[in-house]
């Protein structure tokens, strides 16, 4: 499911909306949010955006694709969702990854993925497993990298919310990924 | 008032909870691993052992402490003691020996035969100068003329995971390598303690029945109005469950019948509410009928979302109420009082049954309502779940053990104050409400009870872990072949742990139907709940979930 020839990493239109994903993540990571970010295309037309909810919100279930999702339904009907694209920074965790299968998604392109709560090979398979909705495919590891920084620049935050806040003080953002390449986070 | 008069009539199911087993238990895991055995000097055993562990580190995600780590040569399964017979190099000297673990992740096998060669017993050919003649070329050995001591490997396979039980663990010291049953390995790592879910059965087990039965009256209400399908999902606060039953304990007197009091929010499910790209909704199109004839199928294109279902729905009311409540004077407060970024879909109107529950008020009368923010009762709450991070921040002073004993400090109420006055429901005094706001450290749904109507389907399963559900608890009639909880077959399934290792592949191989998830407690996965169906008396052994309309719940 990676991508593995270049064809699909250079091919701008799919760099292009999965920057636009990313431009949703940093918006919600300067609101306090888990930095993801997602679009929805349907015909080359990004036609819901979303980001992570769930602080502003207080419900643990606003994920960045339901709030894309609700934004497309407002103009699309749902049926529309069968010829859409979904580009999301991180790979959808298991709820996002079955509730897209339940909206008949067309196809999911990611940034990277999530071993925690991934439902499309993370953790579990639930896009290629056999339901009452049709399978669909996934595409991971587009803008990798970028998507991982997010997400540190995020987790090395203290959270204020939490009910036992962890000191987080003394740590350093990691910009080093396994292959050497030192980064810094990028922004759109 | 209607509502009030219904829920008052409501008859609690008859029947039993029951956990719902984890994956792992329906399905043990039998992964096996390479592994090597060495015959050390017996009194050089402690510092091989000390060798070893300094020379190779361990994968800390693969606990092996049910191998043992040596074994005396009578000891050794049959077929490797054969085999090692076989191929050893008899020993000069009636030297004492024993046989050393290598076990994965393996190391390089000559920096382990060089970290190993000390401790080598004498063999016949070392002590003259014959060369070595196993495990090494002709050509190697004949350019050592000095008398080195050599180990000799031999490749094994061990079992990875900790047995399940007796039988296992025998079958695995005779076949394979010797190893250890210990009762709580297996369930540390694959199932919820055994404590905290037998806790958790006795504290939902006295009013489950009258829960459930709210449920389904919800369910109900959410087919009957045209919105949605027949499911309902009912949230509750454990922690005023049991000081009901601590009232009712104090006063002597059953408070089972005050059981709604624990109620924070019902919610039906609404699929067909949703008007998208401003058409009307299925609702409307169908308005007046019931149930909406868009449920006689499946239609994915007017399923709605899941969001929309009666879990996420709930979810979602205990949210807003605090959205609507908290005025936490932070900046992500004065966010929550403005419009979100962008105009969202409007969420579906609350019916009687969900208005009634989300905005009532306890009653005033027994006091008891501040007393659960008490922190004594947090740090009570603490235990009641079964997440590791959660446990961390239990006061060290609290002894969990002791938590099941522990007895809220209800203020003795005054001799005139009836506790929970029956029909006198108190609903119309203003007071304290249920639900704990942000500032007052409610967060998500945490040590909160979801009661379903149905087995929810994979995606709100995975919304009840988000939001941190305590557990979750369907009527087993309500399973479903798209749910995300169930983890096997309903059917002459043996309870006993015994049996699970030997339930093996038949189980298995009948699953092509359906998908067997046990998303309520997976070890992958960062969040747990526990998981409970209720069996309803007079279910027969075997049900058909085939017979249920097939939707996702």
């Amino acid at each position: 499911m990676e991508f593995k020839s270049d064809s699909v990493m250079d091919d701008s239109r799919h760099g292009y909306f999965m920057k636009q994903a990313l431009l949703m993540g940093e918006k919600a990571l300067q609101s306090g949010e888990t930095p993801v970010g997602c679009v929805l295309v349907y015909n080359d037309q990004i036609v819901g955006v979303g980001m992570n909810d769930t602080n502003r919100s207080m419900n643990g279930t606003r994920h960045a694709e339901f709030i894309a999702i609700g934004e497309m339904l407002q103009s699309y009907s749902r049926s529309a969702l069968q010829y859409t694209d979904l580009y999301v920074t991180v790979e959808p965790c298991v709820m996002c990854a079955s509730a897209l299968k339940q909206y008949r998604i067309r196809s999911v392109y990611f940034g990277c993925a999530n071993d925690r709560f991934g439902g499309t090979g993370g953790v579990l398979s639930l896009h290629s497993d056999s339901s009452i909705d049709p399978p669909y495919p996934v595409y991971g590891g587009l803008f990798k990298t970028e998507a991982i920084m997010l997400l540190r620049r995020f987790y090395i935050q203290e959270n204020e919310k939490a009910p036992n806040p962890r000191p987080k003080k003394n740590r350093e953002l990691n910009t080093r990924f396994e292959n050497g390449n030192e980064e810094a986070p990028q922004t759109w | 008032m209607d509502v009030e008069r219904t829920i008052r009539g409501l008859k609690p199911l008859d029947g039993q909870v029951v956990p719902i087993r984890t994956v792992q238990e329906t399905r043990p895991q039998e992964e096996f691993g390479d592994a090597f055995v060495a015959e050390v000097n017996v009194k050089s055993a402690s510092k091989v052992i000390k060798a070893i562990d300094a020379a190779f580190p361990k994968d800390p995600s693969l606990p092996l402490s049910h191998l043992r780590r040596f074994a005396k040569k009578e000891l050794l399964p049959p077929p490797l003691k054969a085999a090692i017979e076989s191929q050893r190099v008899p020993l000069t000297a009636p030297t004492q020996t024993i046989f050393v673990l290598i076990s994965p992740p393996l190391p390089d096998l000559t920096t382990l035969k060089a970290l190993l060669a000390p401790f080598a017993p004498h063999t016949a050919p070392a002590a003259t100068n014959d060369p070595p003649t196993t495990n090494e070329t002709p050509d190697e050995a004949s350019q050592s003329d000095i008398p080195t001591p050599t180990i000799q490997l031999y490749p094994i396979k061990i079992p990875l995971c900790p047995p399940f039980n007796t039988t296992q663990a025998e079958t695995w010291t005779k076949t394979l390598w010797p190893v250890i049953f210990n009762p709580a390995a297996p369930r540390s790592t694959v199932a919820p303690p055994l404590q905290t879910l037998k806790r958790v059965q006795e504290s939902i087990e006295p009013r489950a029945g009258y829960h459930l039965s709210l449920a389904r009256k919800v369910a109900e209400e959410a087919e009957q109005s045209g919105l949605g399908r027949g499911v309902g999902a009912v949230i509750v606060d454990p922690a005023i469950d049991e000081e009901l039953t601590a009232a009712g304990y104090e006063a002597g007197h059953d408070t089972t019948s005050q059981w709604d009091e624990a109620v924070l929010a019902v919610a039906g499910d609404a699929r067909y509410s949703r008007s998208e790209a401003l058409a009307p909704s299925q609702a409307q199109l169908h308005a007046g009928v019931a149930p909406n004839p868009a449920s006689k199928i499946y239609d994915a294109d007017v399923e709605g979302g899941p969001e929309l279902h009666a879990l996420m729905r709930a979810v979602d009311l205990i949210a807003r109420w605090r959205r609507e409540h908290d005025r936490f004077d932070d900046v992500s407060s004065s966010t929550t009082t403005t419009h979100p970024s962008k105009p969202e879909i409007e969420a579906p109107e609350l019916s009687a049954f969900e208005s009634y529950f989300l905005y009532r008020h306890r009653p005033t009368s027994t006091d008891i309502s501040n007393s659960p923010r008490s922190p004594s009762s947090t740090l009570k709450r603490k235990h009641e779940v079964p997440n590791p991070e959660s446990d961390l921040s239990i006061h060290p002073s609290t002894d969990p053990s002791q938590s099941h004993v522990y007895q809220p400090p209800l203020p003795a109420p005054p001799p005139s104050t009836v506790v929970f006055a029956d029909s006198a429901a108190p609903t119309t005094t203003p007071a304290a409400p249920r639900i704990r706001t942000r500032s007052q450290g409610g967060y998500l749904c945490t040590d909160l009870d979801v009661y379903l109507s149905h087995e929810p389907c994979l995606c709100c399963s995975m919304g009840l872990l988000l939001s941190r559900f305590r557990s979750v608890i369907f009527p087993r009639r309500g399973r479903l072949a798209s749910g995300g909880l169930s983890s096997e077959p309903v059917g002459p399934v043996a309870d006993e742990l015994d049996q699970a290792a030997e339930a093996d592949t038949s189980t298995v191989d009948k699953e092509g139907e359906r998908g067997y998830y046990g998303l309520h407690w997976r070890k992958e996965l960062n969040w747990r709940a526990l998981g409970f169906e209720f069996v309803e008396d007079g279910d027969v052994e075997i049900m058909g979930e085939a017979a249920m309309p097939v939707f996702h719940a």
